[in-house]
């Protein structure tokens, strides 16, 4: 098998994995050494799936021994396998690197014989990339559950960030579809890494050359929609995990069927890709807007509204809270403006210091104001009137909605739902409606609901 | 704004480098006025303005840097980035920025409701942008043992490549040639150079071409078919970027 084959196979079984992010430590480049890395990241391609491609994500090997239902990479699924050798990864990932085709490696690897041989020979794959090829930049690498915390350890000291996949948001489901692993194996690493790395900073902060571990921290992933958990429970799982074990990112990833099992929904069924879109933005929310998991969803109302972004959620359910003052609201206020993110209430609170803020003001600002305008006041002024039908109109999420050519083939320009539509639009869609009709009588139901909402 | 009171309708011209702009800024303080535009040496040969052409002085032109460098980092930035943009009409916005700036100190660089500032604003927003683009897609080529790229950038990006692709790759030799400009990056012998180039046709080698081949080979694996969404790839690498980025140009093995 040519290096070419086994790329394609490796990096077709790592394709499911959705943490791509080359952010989180900043280290410039040093003569003698190749390289350097950006706080906040960098994309280099993106696929047709619209996904971006930062780092050399692949598998160090697809021949796994275990048997998980979900995964495309199980014992029992009959697919071509390969294995690198850690040499022939280390030469790749520099040959790739050298031309800015990337940012890095993300290494992660199927079960290879068991969970210590297979870290060992990752470890000696990033060993040759830092010390032999004197490699500067970016490696995300995973920690597989029941590897020895000396293997994590030595693992932690030569990647930029770690990953322990937590898989299914409950021990239950784990040991439903997952009889491999348990809960146990896979939080051990994670709070492993957790201490490693606070420690490591604690040294840092006292001795400049102290080794890093694992500087840009850890992320998880869980797969979305593979078992009954609500979304209330994933985002009180995930705010868990934030707090618990100091969590750069937690990713969530829409289940794609890959195999008819009774336990797991049926083949034809779509992706939820909206509820992880609803589950991102629910994310973000937690990590830069200041909001709690129970602010945005309770146990009365456990599920992600379909048209709505979770933030005009609740808006809606706190009227009392609006309008916001621009001009004296403090910023964790202007955050709660649906349509108002950390950028623009960052140029409104430095602005606001030389100059009274008006409509015209806040337009040049760069403010988004479609939504924002609704729940606003300008110096005392309210910013915009509109009847109640305009406003839903407003709020609406135009991306549950979407609709477009997706060019499947070559000859393909017929207009389908977007893959991140509405379950409504793709089910009438599917029952022989025109897309762009199915699109709009969706959306037309949708307002008239949110209309009477208001 | 004190500043508004002295808008004229003067043309200013001037040469349509750096120093020639720092040295309007100056005109426009010596003879107390605003002009109604200020012109590079290939924009607007008829105007309805009486127009002043403006002499590039090295002395003037230092001492209106060392002015807008106490006006602090922001303003400098913003100054210096924004006159990389190629959009027209930038040398006013920049020129009305600075001004601003001088009469009000650093504090009007945040003042971003004002015309003036969103405009210089959105100028070096526009650059720092485009940059950014191109130290995420630009792809390097290996001939000979030096790196070489092609880009086909809107506004003069080169000196914003410059700090990262040095840092990033501090014991190489290489060079991106901006094609739409004429101008080369050169970096050999850790020492960097800007040079006028006509055109830069390497052809990649076998070797190269493999390298090629395997990276095309690995993006194609990436995509999952189920979340195909063609626009929002679009979104986020528009077209206009595909012509310098190896793995959107068509299979060099199809027929």
């Amino acid at each position: 098998m040519d290096l070419a084959d086994k790329l394609a196979i490796l990096a077709d079984s790592a394709k499911y994995d959705v943490a791509c992010t080359s952010s989180g430590v900043e280290r410039p480049g040093r003569h003698g050494a190749l390289g350097s890395t950006a706080a906040a990241g960098i994309c280099h391609a993106f696929t047709p799936d619209g996904r971006c491609v930062s780092l050399l994500k692949v598998l160090f090997s697809n021949a796994c021994a275990y048997d998980c239902s979900y995964c495309v990479n199980r014992r029992s699924n009959p697919r071509p396998r390969a294995t690198f050798t850690p040499r022939e990864l280390a030469e790749l990932t520099i040959g790739f690197y050298r031309r800015n085709y990337i940012e890095g490696l993300f290494l992660s690897s199927a079960v290879l014989g068991s969970p210590d041989a297979t870290m060992e020979r990752m470890i000696e794959a990033l060993r040759i990339l830092r010390e032999e090829y004197r490699f500067n930049g970016y490696i995300h690498a995973k920690a597989i559950p029941g590897a020895d915390p000396r293997l994590v350890e030595r693992i932690g000291l030569l990647a930029d960030r770690l990953s322990v996949n937590i898989e299914l948001p409950s021990a239950k489901s784990l040991d439903a579809l997952a009889p491999d692993k348990s809960k146990a194996a896979i939080l051990r690493p994670m709070g492993q890494i957790a201490a490693q790395s606070a420690e490591s900073r604690r040294d840092l902060a006292v001795y400049r050359h102290a080794p890093a571990f694992a500087p840009a921290g850890q992320s998880t992933q869980m797969i979305i929609g593979a078992s009954p958990e609500s979304d209330f429970q994933i985002l009180r799982l995930t705010e868990g995990l934030y707090k618990k074990y100091a969590l750069k990112r937690v990713f969530y990833s829409a289940y794609l069927p890959v195999v008819a099992d009774s336990r797991l929904p049926a083949l034809s069924t779509q992706p939820p890709l909206l509820r992880e879109h609803r589950l991102y933005q629910a994310d973000w929310l937690l990590r830069y807007y200041q909001f709690s998991a129970a602010e945005i969803l309770s146990e009365d109302e456990p599920w992600f509204d379909e048209y709505l972004d979770p933030k005009c959620t609740w808006a809606l359910r706190h009227p009392a809270f609006f309008p916001v003052e621009v001009n004296t609201a403090p910023k964790a206020a202007l955050l709660r403006v649906p349509g108002i993110g950390p950028k623009s209430a960052l140029r409104i609170l430095q602005a606001r210091r030389q100059q009274t803020l008006g409509m015209p003001e806040l337009k040049r600002i760069g403010v988004v104001l479609k939504r924002a305008q609704y729940f606003i006041t300008c110096g005392g002024r309210v910013a915009a009137r509109g009847t109640r039908q305009e406003v839903a109109a407003a709020l609406l999420d135009p991306g549950a909605f979407g609709v477009g050519v997706r060019q499947l083939s070559l000859d393909d320009f017929v207009a389908r739902p977007l893959p991140g539509a509405a379950p409504a639009v793709h089910a009438l869609a599917a029952a022989g409606v025109e897309a762009g009709r199915a699109a709009r009588l969706v959306r037309e139901e949708a307002l008239q609901c949110l209309t009477r909402r208001i | 704004m004190p500043y508004q009171a002295h808008m004229t309708d003067t043309a200013y011209r001037y040469d349509g480098t750096f120093p020639g702009f720092l040295c309007c800024v100056f005109a426009s303080f010596a003879r107390r006025e605003i002009p109604a535009a200020v012109l590079g040496p290939e924009e607007g040969q008829t105007t309805l303005f009486g127009s002043a052409d403006i002499a590039t002085d090295a002395a003037r032109a230092r001492r209106v840097a060392a002015g807008l460098a106490r006006l602090g980092g922001t303003v400098r930035e913003r100054v210096l980035t924004g006159f990389l943009s190629t959009d027209p009409g930038k040398d006013l916005a920049l020129l009305r920025f600075a001004r601003l700036c001088f009469t009000l100190g650093p504090r009007a660089a945040n003042m971003l409701g004002d015309p003036d500032v969103a405009a210089a604003f959105a100028l070096e927003r526009g650059v720092n942008n485009e940059a950014h683009k191109f130290i995420e897609f630009l792809r390097f080529e290996e001939r000979g043992g030096m790196l070489g790229a092609v880009i086909h950038p809107n506004h003069c990006v080169l000196p914003l490549l410059r700090a990262h692709f040095c840092s990033r790759l501090p014991d190489e030799d290489f060079l991106i040639f901006d094609a739409t400009h004429g101008i080369a990056l050169l970096r050999q012998n850790g020492a960097v150079q800007y040079l006028a180039m006509e055109r830069y046709a390497p052809a990649p080698d076998a070797a190269e071409q493999g390298w090629q081949a395997l990276w095309r080979r690995f993006f194609q694996a990436l995509t999952i078919e189920e979340r195909r969404d063609p626009g929002l790839q679009r979104n986020h690498a528009p077209k206009r970027y595909w012509r310098d980025m190896c793995e959107m140009w068509p299979d060099p093995a199809a027929p």
